[in-house]
């Protein structure tokens, strides 16, 4: 994707909150080849080569990714962008009376609505969480080291640590925004385990929301040089009375760098929502 | 536990600005590959650690390079070493209390400050080298060590674009690319887009990094000048996570006071005070502002509460002056130091400037 489309997109004013992001317009190193990329004959990145390993063989999943747009999605807001299938709703595949509400949590995801979602934390600038940024429309990069595999996201320039270092999750965490996370190979696939978070992230747009007893478990699967595959559970029985499970594909940007992104740069007062 | 950071959060009237989570979890936990001593410590002066392809491995959590070029980044110089408009900015930024700090509007405040305040975590891969930085807001960048080059004309950023390269076992890490809205510590100097950073880190042994720090903006300062910290490993521990959250509790920042001291009374605290053998503290009139030296304490001005009390961005509590009968003024007091209230009793020395 061209750092072009990437600043429209940041641009773009999606509902449900988005209206609230700016992002700066152009960066830099954005066509930089990327190193150890396979390429066809053409010197294009060749996407479909097979999975890349590390030195030790195990699966690599080092790069810079972006969650792909929703293949059954229509173009929305003033851009005409696709979203993310997760991105606002990550109950999408199920029908309304499908959901699996405690029924405090059906009536605070209501009142959010109700609200016209004023009160998303994303729009103070606060980290959108985990996993809300596997269905995030900025790239993300993965870099990848046997003991620690560290994400770095361009939305609100945070971080993310996954230790893989056989370490088990805290007992009694601190609650945060981005949870802990421990990470284990399952074969060729990255299962995270993710717990320690605070109540205040929304799972998505139109604001799910969950509390401190969610645990997020993400299986990373990289089916190609240029795809991914995260399948996300979240199991929340404080708010859901059984898990919910949702797969948001992954592509490759191949050949570009994240750029800085510090959303309270552009951070405007929040107007008062209907009462 | 981390009385340490909370201290260091607490010594600031910006410390209302932050929320900050009390405690944090994997502090306890040990980091693999730490040498270690028969007792089970950490060795931290056994070798520096290799990379498979034989560089310095500067990978690891590492505290950050101490509190007094946080406060005051141009310490060491001489005032003409600062650009007029620069140091004016300085001083209005002091006078109103800081209130347009990056800092209290949850932004980065520059990659100086970020070095000097909290832990940083180095995770070091053949191609690049992150920058992990827990606090404020847990901001990361990204050091490319492939060969590139420097951006030609970047956009201007907070944390600019930054490329390194090893001479023998130093790691030299050039950044420019800045914007003009950080400021480099956190009494308030600024940074303009000219700003041009050179980091040399090099891993002495296991616990400790010479990381040194060249500022070469001519735009602020009239030469470039280097800054030599070290910082300490942080073994068996790990990152808080640090959302800056508490935008709201600007609108309580009053900005200036307006509370100013004739130079002529400021002339009269001029002096050399001493707490306790070998322990003293030095204030000067410059730019019609006292200025505080000592006690490990950075050099800085100091805004006044009134006539005989001041503050400064290190000791909110600060120092009050204390006349005895005859209008003399013999004695400090110091509050909200490591060590409590001291009284400090004047010297007939003369503070050096």
């Amino acid at each position: 994707m061209s750092a072009d489309l990437r600043a429209i997109l940041k641009r773009t004013v999606l509902t449900l909150g988005f209206a609230a992001l700016a992002a700066p317009i152009a960066g830099q190193w954005v066509n930089h080849p990327t190193r150890g990329l396979p390429r066809t004959a053409d010197g294009k990145p060749d996407l479909s080569a097979p999975t890349p390993r590390t030195r030790d063989g195990q699966v690599d999943l080092s790069g810079i990714w972006l969650s792909e747009r929703d293949p059954k999605g229509t173009p929305s807001g003033i851009e005409g962008n696709v979203a993310p299938r997760y991105l606002i709703n990550i109950m999408t595949d199920l029908k309304p009376d499908e959901v699996p509400f405690q029924p405090w949590a059906e009536a605070l995801y209501k009142q959010r609505g109700a609200n016209l979602f004023r009160d998303n934390p994303m729009i103070r600038c606060l980290p959108a969480g985990v996993p809300r940024l596997d269905a995030y429309p900025h790239p993300y990069k993965i870099i990848q080291t046997p003991e620690l595999i560290v994400v770095l996201y361009e939305a609100q320039t945070i971080f993310r640590q996954i230790f893989v270092d056989g370490r088990a999750l805290p007992k009694d965490p601190e609650p945060s925004w981005m949870g802990y996370s421990v990470g284990r190979w399952d074969g060729d696939v990255l299962v995270v385990e993710t717990a320690g978070f605070n109540d205040q992230t929304w799972l998505d747009g139109s604001g799910h929301p969950h509390t401190e007893a969610m645990r997020v478990t993400e299986r990373f699967r990289r089916v190609n040089v240029g795809r991914m595959e995260i399948e996300i559970v979240i199991d929340d029985p404080k708010a859901y009375t059984k898990p919910l499970k949702y797969t948001q594909p992954q592509v490759l940007l191949p050949d570009t760098e994240l750029l800085e992104y510090i959303c309270a740069e552009n951070a405007k007062p929040v107007g008062p929502g209907p009462k | 536990m981390r009385s340490h950071r909370l201290f260091a959060l607490g010594v600031a009237a910006a410390a209302a600005l932050f929320s900050t989570t009390a405690d944090g979890q994997w502090l306890n936990y040990p980091t693999p590959g730490t040498p270690r001593l028969p007792d089970g410590k950490p060795n931290l002066s056994a070798p520096a650690p290799r990379t498979s392809d034989g560089k310095p491995d500067l990978t690891g959590v590492w505290r950050g390079a101490g509190p007094l070029y946080r406060f005051n980044i141009a310490q060491d110089l001489e005032p003409g070493d600062v650009q007029p408009w620069a140091e004016e900015l300085f001083l209005k930024r002091l006078h109103d209390f800081r209130k347009d700090s990056p800092l209290s509007h949850c932004l980065p405040v520059s990659v100086p400050f970020h070095n000097f305040f909290n832990m940083t975590r180095i995770v070091q891969t053949p191609a690049l080298t992150l920058v992990l930085y827990e606090s404020p807001n847990s901001p990361h960048r990204t050091v490319f060590t492939d060969g590139r080059e420097l951006p030609k004309d970047p956009n201007p950023t907070w944390l600019g674009y930054s490329i390194g390269r090893w001479e023998g076992d130093t790691l030299v890490v050039t950044t420019t690319g800045f914007n003009d809205s950080g400021w480099l510590d956190s009494a308030g100097h600024p940074q303009t887009e000219s700003l041009r950073l050179t980091e040399r880190i090099r891993r002495r042994d296991f616990g400790h990094l010479d990381f040194d720090m060249t500022i070469d903006d001519p735009k602020v300062f009239t030469k470039p000048f280097t800054i030599k910290t070290t910082r300490l490993l942080a073994p068996d521990t790990d990152l808080l996570e640090d959302v800056c959250e508490n935008e709201s509790d600007r609108a309580h920042m009053t900005g200036d006071s307006g509370v100013r001291v004739s130079p002529a009374l400021l002339a009269t605290y001029a002096g050399v005070y001493e707490l306790g053998p070998g322990r003293q503290v030095a204030f000067t009139v410059v730019s019609d502002m006292l200025w505080v030296r000592g006690l490990n304490e950075p050099k800085l001005p100091l805004l006044a509460k009134s006539d005989t009390q001041f503050m400064s961005t290190a000791n909110p509590l600060g120092y009050e002056f204390v006349k005895d009968a005859q209008g003399n003024v013999t004695q400090v007091i110091v509050r909200g130091g490591a060590n409590g209230t001291q009284k400090g009793v004047r010297t007939a020395a003369s503070p050096r400037r």
